[in-house]
């Protein structure tokens, strides 16, 4: 079972519980149906509108971790179900027209569940609000989890090539500058060689987070590969994209990062490097940047 | 020259070595090590007893389980920057006491079976650069790619680990400029060029003897020995296609055809047809490959004119060659030398 599915055990039994003792009870009270009776379009619209519903449950519960909105729309979702359930037993069992229980069973959970799912909806909604200020700038108005980046918190280059696309149209349009600043860790491989690479990932999560705290609420960070980072700052000129990526600079000098497994510090570095948009593409502008940036780090060996 | 050489199929490739570098990478970020191993015929156990060997085969799909697993533009370089000098004992660490650059690079090439298994390295040098060509060894297919983005990531990362300094490499690739180019940037460098005939990097050759800090002489050369005496006791020491290239250059001015290549490696025809293609490749294919790079070589090293190459290679005459050489490259000799220099 997978290990969200494992934190909602209890509901899940109760669900089943529920569903069989309604079994039970129109077994004892009711007679089968022969085949020939049965009513083929209503098993499947009642029985696949009950499947659907269980579906639904599960997805929930599956990508929910427990808590009061979780509770709300399992309890809604159940009561959906077992209304659908109940609907679609009658029609195996033809329950005695003396028996009025079944029709409440079968109409009365329904507008409850509803309710508690519309309720649940409303503070799944503020919920969101609040998850989605955390994640400011690290999206910009756009969200596909299919660019999150796997390693990091932090969408990796395909989305910044996106929001920068959108963001130099912007720019133009309303002849507001737009720069980028590229951080680069120096030395990484040497913390992958010396302390191993889940210290190195574990660097790489920590300086993420010292980015973002430097930022400004407008601010896009992406990690664009390995340890380079790309900072999209909009309606910023030349010199305060150098005054920010200088305190980038600092921020992740004065990082003082513990290794995991003796606590020790790790010296961190990083270069920088920044790039006002002229008249040119994203990607232009991006390799534009790289090649400051290789300006920027420790000078080649021997120029090629 | 018969059953000198590994195929396919040959279990020659140390599982504890990249392997086992490419099943770390996946554990590491998550990935279950079942679904990883699924159809290789490979067990977690056995890589851990320090002693299986894998195929060149087992070796393929354990990449391509990887790749599909990890889902990531950075796979392939994450995995060659953990691959040298790496964890394979006497050949890895003759490679990390090293004197040069330069030494560490023939011992490259000739423990290439044991440290980079899947691919074949050449060393070339002229007098202001040093070339080292990369080239499919085992039938990689549409893995070329993964596995010669992550040879070079390697040698970037060893060079620079080792030698303490960033190199001005130049690298060329055969593919076109790929989706995910900031991967090269950051892992590769700046001087990229896509299109290209071979799967190159060069560096200016004052790069390749300054001394490196940690080299100590005499323990490298014991241990340079002792990788030695454990290649010659895997199964073979190099593939058939690496046999073969090697081959087809020394013969190339006799223009060998199918039948005189089937002989000389003492097999017939069409056997030797038959294990061409389970390498996933044919005669015509590896024998214009050759011609390729020796003109280029004769071209760009030696010097040689159009005719002078056309010579050299038996063609009848400079028109027929050049005619052949479009085929190969989809260019003019001419064309294709003003391309690369203008780079």
């Amino acid at each position: 079972m997978p290990a969200l599915l494992r934190l909602h055990r209890l509901k899940l039994l109760a669900l089943t519980l529920v569903a069989n003792l309604a079994l039970l009870l129109h077994l004892a009270a009711g007679d089968l149906k022969a085949p020939a009776e049965w009513v083929w379009l209503d098993i499947l619209g009642e029985g696949g509108s009950a499947l659907l519903a269980l579906v639904w449950l599960c997805l929930i519960l599956k990508s929910r971790p427990a808590g009061r909105v979780t509770n709300l729309l399992t309890l809604g979702l159940g009561l959906v179900f077992f209304s659908w359930w109940v609907d679609s037993l009658d029609e195996f069992i033809r329950m005695p027209e003396a028996i009025g229980w079944d029709h409440w069973l079968e109409s009365a959970p329904m507008p409850f569940g509803l309710l508690l799912l519309t309720y649940g909806l409303y503070h799944w909604h503020h919920e969101q609000l609040a998850i989605s200020a955390q994640m400011e700038k690290r999206e910009r108005l756009f969200r596909e989890h299919l660019l999150f980046d796997k390693l990091t918190p932090l969408a990796g280059a395909d989305y910044l090539r996106r929001q920068l696309q959108l963001s130099l149209q912007e720019s133009r349009r309303e002849q507001v500058p737009l720069s980028l600043v590229a951080v680069d860790l120096d030395d990484f491989d040497a913390i992958n060689q010396r302390y191993g690479h889940a210290e190195g990932d574990a660097v790489l999560q920590a300086v993420t987070q010292v980015l973002l705290l430097n930022l400004r609420r407008q601010d896009l960070l992406c990690r664009l590969a390995g340890d380079r980072f790309v900072v999209l700052l909009p309606a910023t000129g030349e010199a305060q994209a150098r005054q920010l990526a200088s305190e980038l600079a600092e921020a992740v000098r004065s990082l003082a990062h513990k290794s995991r497994q003796h606590g020790e510090r790790l010296p961190l570095k990083a270069s920088v490097a920044t790039a006002m948009a002229l008249d040119e593409d994203a990607e232009a502008l991006l390799q534009r940047l790289n090649l400051a940036l290789a300006r920027a780090k420790q000078p080649l060996a021997l120029s090629a | 020259m018969s059953g000198s050489w590994f195929e396919r199929d040959t279990r020659c490739i140390a599982a504890h070595g990249q392997p086992a570098a490419l099943i770390d990478l996946c554990l590491q970020r998550g990935i279950n090590s079942h679904r990883l191993l699924r159809g290789t015929g490979l067990f977690h156990e056995d890589v851990l007893r320090g002693d299986t060997l894998v195929s060149p085969e087992q070796f393929f799909q354990l990449i391509d389980n990887a790749r599909q697993l990890l889902d990531a533009d950075d796979s392939a370089f994450l995995f060659g920057q953990r691959l040298l000098p790496g964890p394979l004992g006497a050949a890895s660490q003759a490679l990390s006491l090293a004197a040069n650059l330069q030494q560490a690079l023939e011992l490259l090439v000739e423990l290439r079976t044991l440290l980079f298994p899947l691919l074949s390295p050449r060393l070339l040098l002229d007098e202001q650069h040093a070339y080292l060509h990369w080239q499919d060894n085992c039938g990689a297919g549409h893995q070329f790619r993964f596995l010669v983005e992550a040879a070079m990531a390697a040698v970037i990362a060893m060079s620079r680990r080792l030698g303490g300094e960033r190199l001005p490499w130049q690298i060329h690739l055969r593919h076109a400029r790929p989706r995910y180019i900031e991967q090269y940037w950051v892992h590769l460098g700046e001087d990229l060029h896509f299109a290209s005939p071979y799967d190159l990097m060069r560096l200016p050759r004052a790069c390749l003897t300054r001394p490196w800090p940690q080299s100590a002489p005499t323990a490298a050369l014991v241990a340079g020995q002792q990788a030695r005496a454990e290649l010659q006791r895997l199964p073979a020491t190099h593939s058939l296609l690496d046999a073969l290239y090697r081959w087809l250059l020394d013969h190339a001015r006799q223009a060998p055809g199918l039948e005189h290549a089937a002989d000389a490696f003492g097999m017939s025809p069409a056997t030797f047809k038959r294990k061409l293609k389970k390498h996933d490749t044919c005669y015509q294919e590896q024998h214009d490959q050759a011609r390729l790079h020796l003109a280029l070589y004769l071209y760009q090293i030696k010097g040689y004119s159009n005719d002078e190459v056309a010579a050299y290679l038996r063609f009848h005459d400079a028109t027929n060659f050049r005619r052949s050489f479009k085929r190969w490259t989809g260019l003019a000799p001419s064309a294709l030398l003003l391309a690369m220099r203008g780079r």
